[in-house]
């Protein structure tokens, strides 16, 4: 169950907008670069998002320099904090799996 | 000159000038029992008996049992011939629903697609395929997205939709506008049992004909469609529900 815990993580600074940036398979130095986060937070932030599978390993894609690298994908399309009779409810809206499958098939059309 | 996929239904090539556009999809909707599955049997089966074109039948709706019962009650004597020589290819509702995963039998539809053996597909029904998404702009975003991925592996789709004639004053579903043409089945009921027609409303690419016509349903033959009867009858007729 999601707690408070999460939104902590949530909450930590760039976390979101890492989230935000993983729709399409990301490498962490293309996450530090893009949104202009220093490299080692940039790790840090990752770790703590796939802790909380709100963020997910997708790949290991070869470089053209040969060398493989990480890319993540945001596991997540929503998170949902409903304040209700004194209790905290945080609902986490999972990416739909036909979602992804249809992504990535429509994916391969535009770059064929 | 538009490719055309001639259904092979008696009146329905003529009303659309010739036949399907190729490579898209159309939305048959009707209410229940008015002939959307008989009609996506019908262009399954012909495109292999007639046309040398194989084709795949998705449905949420029945078994393949099911399938096999209805198209052979209507008199596509070949259906089993065709789906074991693999000329029609069915995911049914127990393969498509096996377990709960849809997407895992999604992966292995567009493996079928990549084969290039396939023209024709059928999804019964849309609506069921739509449940898989979580919002309305999802619906939308991966019904264009399949689409997409249909006309790319050139298939030539019909895809059913729970949905009755659309009049002046009633909500027009988005579906219809996402999709390359709309062909509405209707039934009024009569005292001796029920009137059909079949109206083409709107055929991306293709001059076509938009007058209501008389449809019927025939054992041996399936859907027949009246080009030339008094098209406008039900509009007169004042028991008329619509």
């Amino acid at each position: 169950m999601p707690s408070v815990d999460l939104l902590q993580t949530l909450g930590n600074k760039y976390s979101a907008e890492i989230l935000d940036a993983t729709d399409e398979p990301r490498s962490a130095q293309e996450l530090s670069d893009e949104l202009d986060i220093p490299i080692a937070t940039c790790y840090r932030r990752i770790d703590e998002l796939t802790e909380h599978d709100l963020l997910e390993l997708h790949d290991n894609i070869l470089s053209d320099d040969r060398r493989r690298i990480k890319v993540y994908r945001r596991n997540v399309e929503a998170v949902h904090i409903e304040f209700e009779d004194d209790e905290l409810f945080v609902e986490v809206e999972e990416r739909s799996e036909v979602a992804n499958t249809l992504d990535e098939a429509w994916k391969t059309l535009s770059e064929g | 000159m538009t490719e055309l996929t001639e259904t092979g239904i008696a009146g329905l090539d003529e009303i659309l000038n010739g036949g399907l556009v190729s490579n898209s999809t159309t939305l048959v909707s009707g209410n229940p029992g008015a002939g959307k599955s008989i009609l996506g049997l019908q262009y399954i089966y012909n495109g292999v008996e007639r046309f040398d074109e194989d084709g795949l039948f998705l449905s949420f709706e029945e078994n393949e049992r099911d399938l096999r019962e209805a198209a052979e009650s209507i008199g596509f004597d070949n259906w089993q011939d065709h789906v074991e020589a693999g000329n029609i290819e069915i995911y049914d509702k127990q393969v498509l629903l096996r377990e709960n995963d849809f997407s895992s039998s999604l992966e292995l539809l567009l493996g079928d697609l990549n084969d290039d053996r396939y023209e024709r597909l059928v999804l019964d029904s849309l609506a069921m395929f739509q449940l898989f998404f979580d919002s309305e702009r999802e619906k939308r975003t991966y019904l264009l997205k399949f689409t997409d991925i249909l006309a790319e592996n050139d298939l030539t789709t019909l895809m059913t939709n729970e949905q009755g004639a659309v009049f002046p004053d009633t909500d027009v579903g988005l579906e219809n506008f996402l999709t390359d043409g709309n062909i509405f089945l209707l039934q009024t009921p009569t005292d001796s049992g029920v009137n059909r027609y079949a109206w083409v409303a709107k055929m991306r690419k293709q001059d076509i004909d938009t007058d209501i016509f008389p449809m019927e349903i025939r054992k041996g033959e399936g859907i027949r469609i009246h080009e030339n009867a008094s098209a406008f009858s039900m509009m007169n007729d004042e028991e008329s529900p619509l």
